[in-house]
C-alpha cells in the first residue's frame, strides 16, 4: 500500500518496469518489536542487549566476546548476532526464551566479519567470513532448519567482506567488500592498505555467482556497511583508509537498475566525518536513507533516490541504526542513549537510556 | 507517507540542521590555538623520531662495518633512543600515523604468538639478507623496534658475534633503513597534515582522546596485563621490550612525551576555561609518574619475581590510573565525548 502510494506520487522516479516484484517484502526489521545490539557495560563486559522500544523493556545476555552486527530470522523469534572481527562465533538468540540457544563456531581456519543475513523464509543464513590461510573472503551458508549446519562457502573473489543484505528479489545478496586484509595473529592491523580492492558486490545466493562488482572511486575506500530499500536501491557506507586530509566520498548508491554512483557531501561535513561511516538504514516507507558517523558524532539523512543530503544532526557517538516501523528510524549511541528520528528528518529525540555502550549496529 | 511538499520541507529543515551542526564540541575560540600548539609540538616529536631513526640506521651500518664492542654499545643505545622517541609520540593515533599501518610498523605489539621471533628466525635462515624494500613488503612483525630487539637481545643471538654475521647484519640494516624511511615519511606527512589538523575542530577531541587512550593502554596493557592485575595471571612476555628488559624505559618515554608534547595544548584549553589548576595537577602527576619510572629498574618481567620491584611497579600502575582518571575528568570539563564507536568501530 505504502509502496503504491509512493509510486502513484511518482516519488520513486523509477520506471515501473525496473521495479522488482512487490510480492516479497524485506523481512523482519521494519516491524520487529524487539531490537538487538551488541553492547558493553562500563567495565567492558560484553553482552547482547535486547530492547523493546514500545514497551521499554530490556534484557541482556552475557557473551564471552565483543559482538558486532546481527540479523533477525524471519517468521521466528530468533535473532543471530555475530562476533566482531576477527571473532569466531555466531550467537543464536531465542527472543521468547530470552537466552542464547546456540553458538556456532566459524570452524578451524575461519573467522567471521560480524554480519549476516537470512533468506526470506529464514531457512538459510549467509555470513561473511575469512578463510584465514589465503584471506579469501567468503559467504558461508548455514541451514537454520538443521541446527545451523554449515552447508557451503561461496567465494567473493576478494578480501574482507563485511555487511551483506538480501535484495527484494529474495535471491540476490548485496555484499560490502571492505578489501582490507587482516590476520588474527596480527590482531586488527591492516595488512594490505597499498593494494586494496574494495567493492560493492551482488551475488546470487543460490549458486554464489557474482552478478555485479562495483568498485569505489579510490582503492582505499573500504566499502563496509549497506542497506537495501524496498525498490532495490542499495546505499553503502565507506571508511576511507587513505590520508585524513584528503576528502573522498563516503557514501555510495546503487540504483535498482544497476547504476553505481557516489554521493559527495559538502566539504566541511566530509571533513567532520573523519573518513568514517558506521550504520546504514533505508526506510521501508519512504525514500530516506540514514547514515551514522560516530567519529563525526553525526547522523545524516539522505534522499535515497538521488543521494541528496536532507539533514545532518549532531549525535554523540552515533552508532546503530534501524527502521522504527513507523516511517522513522531508531539510532543508538555508544553513550547509552537510544533515539528516534521521525520520517520528517527532524532531530533525534532520546527515547531511552541504558547504562551500556551500544555497539556499532542495531538489529 | 512522503509527499513532494514534505520533501521540500525536509530540504529546508536539513539546511537548518546543517547550520546548527557546526556549533558543537569544544567550539570555543581557544581550540584552534591548542591545535596550533599541538601541531608544532608533535612536529618536533616526529622530527626527533626521524633524527633518532637516521642515527640508528647509521649506527647499524657502522657496527656492520666494524663489529666492535663500542659500536655495539652505541648501536644498542641508538636503538633504545629511537624506540623512546617513538614512545614519546605514540599517543598520536590519528593523521599520518594511520597511513599504511605505520604505528604497527614501528612497533608490532602485543605479540602473543612470537611472530617477531618467528619472522626473524625465518629471515636469518635464508641465504641472503633482505633489502629494505623486502622488509617494507614483509609483515609488520619484521619492520619495527621489536624486530631489532630480537636481533640485539634474543638468547639465540647471544653467541659470539651472532649479530655481526652478514645475514644478521644485513637484516638489521634493512630494518633500520625501512624504519628511517617510515619515520621520514611520517614527519613529512605530518607537516602536510598541518592545515587540515589546525582547521578541523574534531581534532581537538581526537588529540585529547589519543592521550587518554595512551594512558589507558599504559595502565591496562603495558602494566596491568603483564603484572597480572587485570584478571589474568602475571606474564612477563606480555610486556613490551621483554627481551631487552627495558619496558619501564619505554613507559618513561611515553610519559615524557605526554608531558612536553600534549600538556601545553591542554593547558591552553584549560586556561581558557578558567581551570588552570586542572592542567597544573595533571602536569604535576605526569611529572611525578615519569620521575618515579626513571628511578625504577628498567624491566617489567624481572619485577614479577621481586617483591620490592613489583611494589614499585604497582605504585607506577596506580599513578598512571590516577592520571587516566584526571584526564577523564578534564575531558568531561572540556565537553569531550568519549566515543565507544567513534574510537573503536569496524
Amino acid at each position: 500500500m505504502q509502496r503504491r502510494t509512493l509510486l502513484k506520487n511518482g516519488l520513486l522516479g523509477l520506471g515501473a518496469m525496473s521495479l522488482p516484484s512487490l510480492s516479497w517484502g524485506l523481512p523482519g526489521r521494519e516491524d520487529a518489536e524487539w531490537l538487538f545490539s551488541a553492547a558493553d557495560d562500563a567495565e567492558g563486559r560484553h553482552y547482547i542487549q535486547a530492547f523493546a522500544p514500545g514497551r521499554k523493556q530490556a534484557y541482556r545476555i552475557a557473551v564471552s566476546e565483543r559482538c558486532h552486527g546481527g540479523c533477525l530470522r524471519p517468521d521466528s523469534a530468533q535473532a543471530v548476532l555475530f562476533a566482531r572481527r576477527p571473532g569466531r562465533s555466531l550467537h543464536v538468540i531465542d527472543g521468547d526464551a530470552r537466552a542464547e540457544i546456540r553458538r556456532i563456531d566459524a570452524g578451524d581456519g575461519f573467522h567471521f566479519y560480524g554480519h549476516g543475513v537470512f533468506d526470506a523464509d529464514g531457512h538459510h543464513l549467509y555470513v561473511t567470513a575469512n578463510r584465514i590461510d589465503d584471506a579469501a573472503g567468503l559467504v558461508r551458508v548455514y541451514d537454520a532448519r538443521a541446527d545451523y549446519r554449515h552447508l557451503a562457502d561461496m567465494p567473493l573473489d576478494g578480501i574482507g567482506p563485511h555487511e551483506l543484505r538480501l535484495m527484494p528479489d529474495g535471491q540476490t545478496l548485496a555484499v560490502a567488500l571492505g578489501g582490507i586484509r587482516t590476520h588474527p595473529d596480527y590482531g586488527r592491523a591492516k595488512l594490505n592498505l597499498d593494494d586494496m580492492e574494495p567493492a560493492l558486490l551482488l551475488m546470487d545466493r543460490r549458486d554464489g555467482e557474482i552478478l555485479a562488482r562495483h568498485r569505489p572511486s579510490h582503492h582505499q575506500l573500504s566499502c563496509r556497511h549497506l542497506d537495501v530499500g524496498t525498490d532495490g536501491t542499495v546505499v553503502a557506507g565507506y571508511q576511507y583508509q587513505g590520508p585524513e586530509w584528503e576528502r573522498r566520498p563516503l557514501i555510495a548508491r546503487l540504483s535498482a537498475d544497476g547504476d553505481f554512483s557516489e554521493i559527495a557531501l559538502p566539504d566541511d561535513l566530509t571533513a567532520e566525518l573523519r573518513q568514517y561511516t558506521a550504520s546504514i538504514a533505508l526506510s521501508r516507507r519512504s525514500p530516506l536513507a540514514l547514515v551514522t558517523a560516530p567519529r563525526g558524532h553525526r547522523v545524516l539523512v539522505l534522499d535515497s533516490r538521488h543521494g541528496e543530503l536532507l539533514a545532518s544532526h549532531d549525535l554523540s557517538d552515533a552508532a546503530g541504526a534501524r527502521c522504527d516501523g513507523q516511517g522513522g528510524f531508531l539510532v543508538s549511541s555508544g553513550r547509552g542513549g537510544l533515539y528516534r528520528l521521525g520520517g520528517d528528518g527532524s532531530a533525534p529525540q532520546q527515547i531511552h537510556d541504558l547504562p551500556i555502550r551500544w555497539d556499532n549496529h542495531l538489529t | 507517507m512522503m509527499t513532494p511538499r514534505l520533501f521540500k520541507q525536509l530540504g529546508r529543515l536539513g539546511l537548518a540542521a546543517l547550520t546548527l551542526a557546526s556549533a558543537s564540541l569544544l567550539a570555543d575560540d581557544t581550540s584552534p590555538q591548542a591545535r596550533e600548539h599541538w601541531h608544532q609540538a608533535i612536529e618536533q616529536r616526529y622530527g626527533a623520531l626521524n633524527d633518532a631513526s637516521e642515527r640508528l640506521e647509521a649506527s647499524a651500518e657502522r657496527f656492520c662495518n666494524n663489529a666492535s664492542d663500542a659500536h655495539r654499545q652505541r648501536l644498542t643505545r641508538d636503538w633504545m633512543e629511537a624506540w623512546q622517541a617513538w614512545q614519546a609520540v605514540r599517543f598520536v593515533d590519528f593523521g599520518p600515523i594511520e597511513q599504511n599501518s605505520r604505528a604497527w610498523q614501528m612497533q608490532f605489539w602485543p605479540d602473543r604468538k612470537n611472530l617477531v621471533g618467528r619472522k626473524m628466525q625465518s629471515w636469518l635462515a635464508r641465504e641472503e639478507a633482505p633489502t629494505a624494500e623486502q622488509i617494507a613488503e614483509d609483515s609488520v612483525a619484521s619492520q619495527g623496534f621489536p624486530a631489532l630487539e630480537y636481533l640485539l637481545f634474543d638468547d639465540s643471538m647471544q653467541g659470539t658475534d651472532a649479530l655481526a654475521q652478514p645475514i644478521a647484519c644485513g637484516l638489521m640494516s634493512a630494518i633500520t633503513t625501512h624504519l628511517a624511511d617510515t619515520a621520514g615519511a611520517l614527519q613529512r606527512d605530518w607537516q602536510r597534515f598541518g592545515d587540515h589538523y589546525r582547521g578541523t575542530q574534531s581534532y581537538t577531541t581526537a588529540t585529547l582522546h589519543g592521550a587518554l587512550l595512551a594512558l589507558e593502554t599504559l595502565e591496562t596493557k603495558r602494566l596491568g596485563e603483564p603484572m597480572g592485575l587485570t584478571g589474568g595471571s602475571a606474564n612477563g612476555y606480555l610486556a613490551e621490550a621483554w627481551r631487552s628488559e627495558r619496558s619501564v624505559r619505554l613507559i618513561e618515554a611515553s610519559l615524557r612525551g605526554l608531558e612536553d608534547t600534549f600538556l601545553p595544548g591542554l593547558r591552553t584549553l584549560l586556561n581558557a576555561r578558567g581551570k588552570p589548576e586542572l592542567a597544573a595537577e595533571f602536569g604535576a602527576g605526569l611529572d611525578r609518574a615519569r620521575q618515579g619510572a626513571a628511578e625504577m629498574a628498567a624491566g617489567v618481567a624481572p619485577a614479577l619475581d621481586d617483591r620490592d620491584r613489583f611494589r614499585a611497579l604497582q605504585g607506577l600502575y596506580v599513578q598512571v590510573g590516577q592520571l587516566r582518571h584526571q584526564l577523564e575528568t578534564i575531558g568531561r570539563e572540556l565537553g569531550m565525548v568519549r566515543g565507544f564507536n567513534s574510537s573503536d568501530g569496524d
